[in-house]
């Protein structure tokens, strides 16, 4: 009974003003849902599903400052997303990231009924069937076959936008990395691995077990023991340098 | 390959030996005093060969095309040509009618035929430029055809081009944001809603009516941008707004039509739908010396992502112009992080070829 009278808190999240009234109007035909946030564009929206916490995203791809996958990928795929674009061609990568729907704009009524059908479904699976590894959400968010182009930090309700080519290294601190990028330190949930694998490797070498370094910053390469060395970046930060690290290093240079 | 030899005219070219066969054959039968049997026995094969042996003229016509400044020089060069096949020829007549005298038993074929000799050769000269003229004739008469031909599939690709770039104008997207919007609005606006699917009918009727043009003036291309902005400032709402530049004189200026058109919507999708804020698009046009120069410039977010498919509008334009305007036509990208300009340059007019 009380699983019936529930209602689905819904995050409306695209940049044109006209589109999320359409989707508020349908909307209104489902009593059992609550629109909880409107966002117009990526940064409002991962502030917004921080305060409210919505149970379900309708979500555009192309928008400004952050793009529906990157949306997501910044909220760790923990919500349900039903995707609505004009742009057909983003469909395979939505499924990829697990997204509930795939709505074609302009967006029939009938059609957002049975994916709010199959969110409700998705839902009541509860909260384990929506966490998805947030290794296949980064990875679909990159668009194409390209490498990735820019590092996303949420911290708190803010979110840090690093272009690759500010970022100086990557630490890797247990389940997190530690990215440096002038002079600053961000923490982001993933591993080194994972976030290696989506760099350019031709841009990004793995120094160290523990360390990825944009070569671009690379100033000298010092002996500090036998088999030991450390890289002096051109900020003049030490970092260690493995044996394997170094052969990566020597081949790439 | 011999346009004769090769091509299945053969049979046509020897048909055209025949009367001069026949002509021979009466000839040195009644006027050379000769025997009918003689006469055939000499002239048919000499003749059958001739043919064959003049068809070497078409490599000379190759090496020397027909110019009329060099005419004489032409008509000299197969003149000799002719005398040193014709020569050639007949020494070999001169072997032949040695074999025919012994075959009739009779020593008068080889006087006859030493008597007649320079009858023979002047007769051999004259086929031979005679044969000159009508590989020269082929020849242009190929020339022409393969122009025609050449004519022809340049129009079919231009027509081709023209369609592509006619339907790839109308980027799919634009109309099912579009078509979104007017969804929207029937319930809130429905005022709105029609005057949208008139602003969108406007956009398509004039895009399909001016497209198929080969020049419209720059006033029209104006208009043809201002109906697609006017959908988009549906959409964009007050998050996209228009500053136009235009000098009056430019304004009556030929241009190929929909090359606004696709730095408008580039504009528009790479730079101010990026924006939270939106933004200004300013379009501006200018003669300039001989020509004209128009101006699409957009601001855009620093750090935001490229999308991808960017480009592909402006390659499509750099390509027409190109094909239209060769060198005359420039299209200049000015880029900053935050703005982005395109410039295009181009001939005022539809006598750019002169």
């Amino acid at each position: 009974m009380e699983r019936e009278a529930r209602t689905i808190r819904v995050m409306i999240v695209d940049d044109e003003e006209l589109a999320r009234s359409l989707l508020r109007e349908l909307l209104a035909a489902h009593p059992e849902l609550r629109i909880v946030a409107e966002c117009a564009n990526g940064f409002e929206a991962v502030r917004a599903a921080a305060e409210t916490q919505p149970d379900l995203l309708l979500l555009d791809i192309q928008m400004p400052k952050l793009d529906g996958f990157e949306v997501l990928e910044l909220l760790g795929g923990q919500i349900p997303a039903i995707f609505v674009t004009a742009y057909d061609e983003h469909a395979l990568r939505a499924f990829e990231v697990h997204a509930v729907d795939y709505l074609l704009k302009p967006v029939s009524p009938e059609r957002l009924a049975e994916a709010l059908s199959r969110a409700r479904a998705r839902l009541a699976q509860g909260a384990r069937a929506a966490l998805l590894p947030l290794r296949e959400i980064a990875a679909a968010a990159r668009p194409g076959p390209r490498f990735l182009e820019r590092i996303l930090i949420r911290d708190e309700s803010r979110v840090h936008v690093l272009p690759v080519g500010t970022v100086d290294s990557i630490e890797a601190q247990d389940d997190y990395i530690a990215v440096r990028a002038g002079g600053k330190s961000f923490l982001k949930q993933q591993t080194l691995a994972e976030i290696e694998a989506l760099l350019d490797p031709a841009r990004f070498v793995r120094i160290h077990r523990s360390y990825l370094l944009n070569v671009e910053r690379l100033a000298r390469i010092e002996l500090y023991a036998k088999d030991s060395r450390i890289a002096i970046l051109k900020d003049g930060t030490k970092l260690p340098v493995s044996r394997a690290g170094y052969a990566r290093l020597k081949e790439l240079l | 390959m011999h346009p004769i030899l090769f091509r299945g005219r053969l049979p046509i070219y020897l048909a055209a030996w025949v009367p001069v066969a026949g002509l021979l054959v009466v000839l040195s039968a009644l006027a050379g005093g000769r025997g009918w049997p003689e006469a055939l026995a000499l002239c048919v094969p000499l003749t059958l060969a001739y043919a064959f042996l003049c068809l070497w003229s078409w490599w000379l016509c190759r090496a020397m095309p027909l110019e009329w400044a060099r005419l004489l020089r032409i008509a000299t060069a197969h003149t000799l040509a002719g005398a040193a096949t014709s020569a050639a020829w007949l020494g070999a007549g001169r072997v032949w009618t040695a074999g025919l005298a012994r075959a009739l038993r009779d020593p008068g074929v080889v006087l006859r035929y030493q008597r007649d000799l320079p009858l023979f050769f002047a007769f051999g000269v004259l086929l031979f430029v005679l044969v000159s003229c009508v590989q020269y004739l082929l020849i242009s008469f190929e020339a022409s055809r393969a122009a025609e031909r050449r004519a022809l599939e340049l129009e079919v690709h231009a027509r081709e081009a023209r369609l592509r770039a006619l339907t790839a104008q109308i980027n799919p997207h634009f109309l099912y944001n579009s078509l979104n919007s007017v969804s929207a609005l029937t319930a809130t606006d429905p005022a709105a809603a029609r005057r949208m699917c008139l602003l969108l009918a406007d956009f398509l009727r004039s895009t399909l009516r001016l497209g198929g043009r080969e020049e419209i003036p720059l006033r029209d291309e104006l208009a043809l941008a201002d109906a697609f902005l006017a959908v988009e400032q549906v959409r964009f709402g007050a998050r996209l707004a228009l500053e136009q530049d235009l000098e009056g004189a430019a304004l009556d200026c030929p241009v190929p039509p929909l090359i606004l058109q696709p730095l408008v919507e580039n504009a528009i999708v790479h730079g101010i739908a990026g924006l939270v804020e939106g933004g200004t698009l300013r379009i501006a046009a200018r003669r300039l010396g001989a020509g004209i120069e128009l101006a699409v410039t957009n601001p855009r977010d620093p750090e935001g992502r490229r999308v991808p498919g960017q480009g592909v509008g402006l390659s499509t334009l750099r390509a027409r112009l190109a094909a239209r305007f060769g060198t005359q036509a420039q299209v200049e990208v000015r880029e900053a992080p935050e703005r982005f300009e395109v410039r295009l340059r181009l001939p005022a007019g539809s006598d750019h070829g002169a």
